[in-house]
């Protein structure tokens, strides 16, 4: 798809001096509250207080209204759609590319599209509960962000960018350190929240699952087998490098 | 069974109310049941061997389905619909229910713990609460008998806060898995045991049903009855002897009482058609979890009864405690890149950490009474919509990370006891019914210093513990930040608490009321202490014993 031109942004440059006068603008604007990015307190404490630069979309999400699937669903057979999905094509594509690159194909196990992760996320975006609607308000601006960035960049969609080009914009973003700029604290609060929902939608395919080397939920018919052979030679050596041999439980 | 043959009519199917049916129907007598929620058949209905992926949202929890998509609960959570709940101003309490046959027993932890002799006679060792109208000898032989019935496995370890079963009662307990190993060894170094969990799961199949595959998480309900829930057994069992009536649907809204106080039956909501069912019956047990059944005592005043049913005490509602709890979790280093095996087990806790502190306690160097344990959340589970790792980046990397990360934390979930204080309390909400017109219920809470130290003596140990296999919790939340909600630990017990003194209790050491003969409790309600151990086994040992007197009392017509 990386050759498909995106006709939607007629009016570019338009587009991008509008977001360079937002740029300044937002560096003086009160901004909602981010979530505190666990690892890194002094730069989100930086993002709270709106010493921010860069860009960032204020979207305003209409509310999902849509019914949950109740307090009594069908445990056997859930539902297939829930709730009605609110991505669009152009959406759904973005994501798409970036579910990509955060879990590309690797050896027998596919990559994140080939586990449809762009549905799954779909289907979390819209859906009606608390934690969704939540990471919709980092999520929804993410993707504005990212065509934005790509627009400032190279004049074009992320979706349309070769891929060395969308990864360089995610370099800015998917590593927060000292280095991180200012301008990148917010997308990467949300792109934190984005690799989290991929990463969960990856492992829990049957295809990640059997890649994380989760080996349950198979019946066995005799008692519960324990640790392997392997397993013991392993924790006893921890235990023993940890000094607790002596407090080992005797077998 | 035609209506007009009961002999005693049972409100509520979870622990208390099935066991009741079960004995009673067992002896003879014929039973009708009385639940609140529609009719529910774990063999067609549990989600065993599915995946989280394979659930909306990657079965992850939400006010529809407070504990994930595949929690059994059917019609409830922290909410049901069309049932509210209120609380005092400044005041948080959580009140999960189940509207389904069998209760909370569908999805609870099978934890099923002793309480020892010191934990029936609290008070006359530190002064707080209230004793139990027994001693530990007199319920042993129950305990073994419950046990027995309803299938647990674990160990006879000798631990001063875990009383032996007898020989033979225990089913063998499934072998620790190596995170688990890891904690005893840490532990150990701090002078603490661990133990083997205690779990109403079969590890050996009797009667009607299967022993555990160790597969499919029991909260999800057990399609073949390992883990133990009383819809396939207790209620089963007890069909089949042919005693035994179950009308579900049936939201009880009082207990009616004759000119002479004496209970008549009940009056009841048939759900499906909206209409008020007057039941007659010539005795009454109330088993519809504790603040269920003093919802309906509350609810149930007359003239011979003007503060509520039974409740001449002035008790009713009153002393309500529910566990402590706090969670404590790090990432172990050491765990990383670790072999992989199957480590669902019994899909919970094989070993746990039990109270090791009477000692300390009994010397004062302690600041809390009580005592309190640690479950163990560790392992390879089955990837759901949460991955652990501390992600940087993209791409392969984030997936190594991800790999290398799986099952190296390990968390602490403290339960401990709380004494009752007046603060504690539920009432009936004046202002607030409920879609059947039924008067709510309206609850008060506050921890007391007892709790916050315990929580506080319990995340510094842990602390040790963690630093002993080389993990850091980090900084230690204060414990007014770290005790979860009232009621959120689901053990709500004590507001029809019995005793020996009619003027400080609700019921008698059988469960029967004080004010009403031919009334009784038979859930948590009657705990005049709430021990840390969980109390389902409690409510379904006390529920036995107290179910066999009142059997032989029918059978000798002295009610």
């Amino acid at each position: 798809m990386r050759d498909v031109k995106s006709s939607v942004y007629v009016s570019r440059l338009t587009r991008r001096e509008s977001l360079k006068w937002l740029s300044a603008l937002a560096a003086t604007a009160a901004f909602p509250a981010l979530t505190a990015c666990s690892g890194e307190p002094d730069k989100s404490a930086k993002a709270i207080a709106g010493v921010v630069e860069g860009h960032w979309p204020e979207l305003t999400l209409k509310p999902v209204n849509a019914a949950g699937y109740g307090k009594d669903p069908d445990l056997i057979m859930p539902p297939e759609s829930p709730w009605p999905r609110l991505l669009s094509q152009k959406e759904l594509q973005l994501v798409a590319d970036i579910s990509d690159l955060i879990v590309p194909q690797e050896g027998e196990y596919p990559s994140a599209t080939g586990v449809n992760i762009p549905d799954v996320f779909d289907e979390w975006i819209s859906a009606p509960y608390e934690r969704q609607q939540n990471d919709r308000k980092f999520i929804m601006p993410l993707l504005v962000w990212l065509d934005d960035e790509a627009a400032l960049r190279h004049d074009m969609t992320f979706t349309d960018l070769t891929e060395a080009r969308q990864k360089a914009i995610l370099d800015d973003i998917a590593t927060v350190d000292d280095n991180t700029g200012d301008a990148y604290l917010r997308p990467a609060e949300a792109f934190s929240r984005f690799r989290g929902l991929v990463l969960a939608a990856y492992f829990s395919s049957p295809e990640g699952t059997r890649d994380i080397g989760y080996q349950g939920n198979v019946a066995i018919a005799g008692d519960y087998p324990g640790p392997t052979d392997e397993a013991m030679t392993h924790i006893n050596r921890v235990i023993s490098e940890l000094g607790l041999s002596e407090y080992a439980l005797k077998s | 069974m035609d209506n007009t043959d009961i002999q005693v009519l049972v409100v509520g199917s979870g622990a208390g109310g099935a066991m009741a049916a079960y004995e009673l129907t067992r002896q003879g007598i014929k039973v009708l049941l009385l639940e609140a929620g529609r009719d529910y058949d774990p063999r067609t209905e549990t989600p065993m061997f599915k995946r989280p992926g394979d659930a909306p949202l990657m079965g992850s929890g939400n006010v529809d389905k407070d504990f994930g998509y595949y929690d059994a609960t059917v019609d409830g959570g922290w909410t049901v619909p069309d049932e509210p709940y209120t609380t005092a101003d400044d005041t948080e309490f959580l009140w999960w229910r189940a509207r389904m046959l069998g209760g909370r027993t569908n999805h609870w932890g099978r934890y099923s713990l002793r309480f020892s002799h010191h934990d029936f006679k609290g008070k006359t060792r530190d002064g707080h609460g209230a004793d139990w109208p027994f001693e530990y000898d007199d319920i042993a032989p129950w305990y073994d008998k419950t046990e027995t019935l309803v299938g647990v496995c674990g160990e006879n370890t000798g631990h001063e806060d875990m009383p032996d079963s007898s020989e033979g009662v225990l089913q063998p307990p499934p072998a620790p898995r190596v995170t688990e190993l890891l904690v005893a060894a840490a532990a150990g170094k701090e002078g603490i045991r661990t133990a083997p969990m205690h779990r109403a799961v079969l590890t050996r199949s009797q009667d009607i049903r299967q022993k555990c595959f160790y597969a499919t998480p029991c909260g999800h309900g057990c399609s073949i009855g390992a883990a133990f829930q009383t819809t396939t057994s207790l209620i089963p069992m007890a069909r089949a002897t042919g005693n035994l009536t179950v009308i579900t649907d049936a939201m009880v809204k009082a207990v009616r009482t004759d000119v002479n106080g004496k209970a008549t039956g009940v009056t009841y909501v048939d759900k499906k058609t909206g209409k008020d069912i007057d039941l007659d019956a010539p005795v009454v047990i109330l088993a519809a979890s504790a603040c269920e059944s003093a919802r309906i005592l509350l609810n149930s005043a007359s003239e011979q009864h003007p503060a509520g049913l039974a409740n001449s005490s002035g008790q009713v509602g009153r002393n309500l405690m529910d566990s402590t709890g706090a969670n404590i979790g790090a990432y172990v280093p050491a765990l990383r890149d670790r072999p992989r095996y199957n480590e669902d087990g019994h899909t919970s806790n094989h070993l746990f950490i039990p109270w090791w502190g009477h000692e300390a306690q009994e010397k004062g160097e302690l600041d809390f009474p009580r005592g309190y344990h640690f479950e163990i959340g560790s392992g390879f589970r089955e990837p759901g919509n949460w991955v652990a790792g501390d992600f940087q980046g993209y791409g392969e990397a984030v997936k190594a990370e991800a790999r290398s990360a799986y099952g190296s934390y390990i968390g602490f979930a403290l339960r401990g006891e709380m004494v009752p204080n007046e603060h504690c309390y539920m009432e009936i909400d004046k202002d607030v019914k409920d879609k059947w017109g039924i008067p709510v219920a309206k609850f008060h809470w506050k921890w007391s210093e007892n709790e916050l130290n315990q929580v506080r003596h319990g995340l510094e140990t842990a602390k040790k513990i963690f630093a002993n296999m080389g993990a850091d919790p980090g900084e230690l939340p204060s414990p007014e930040e770290a005790i979860l909600k009232g009621g959120e630990i689901i053990h709500e017990v004590g507001t029809t608490r019995m005793g020996d003194d009619p003027g400080t209790s609700v019921t008698n050491e059988w469960g029967q009321t004080w004010d009403c003969k031919n009334l009784f409790i038979m859930d948590g309600g009657v705990f005049a202490s709430n021990p840390h151990k969980n109390c389902t086994l409690t409510i379904l040992t006390l529920a036995m014993r107290n179910s066999s007197w009142l059997a032989r009392q029918i059978q000798q017509g002295s009610l």
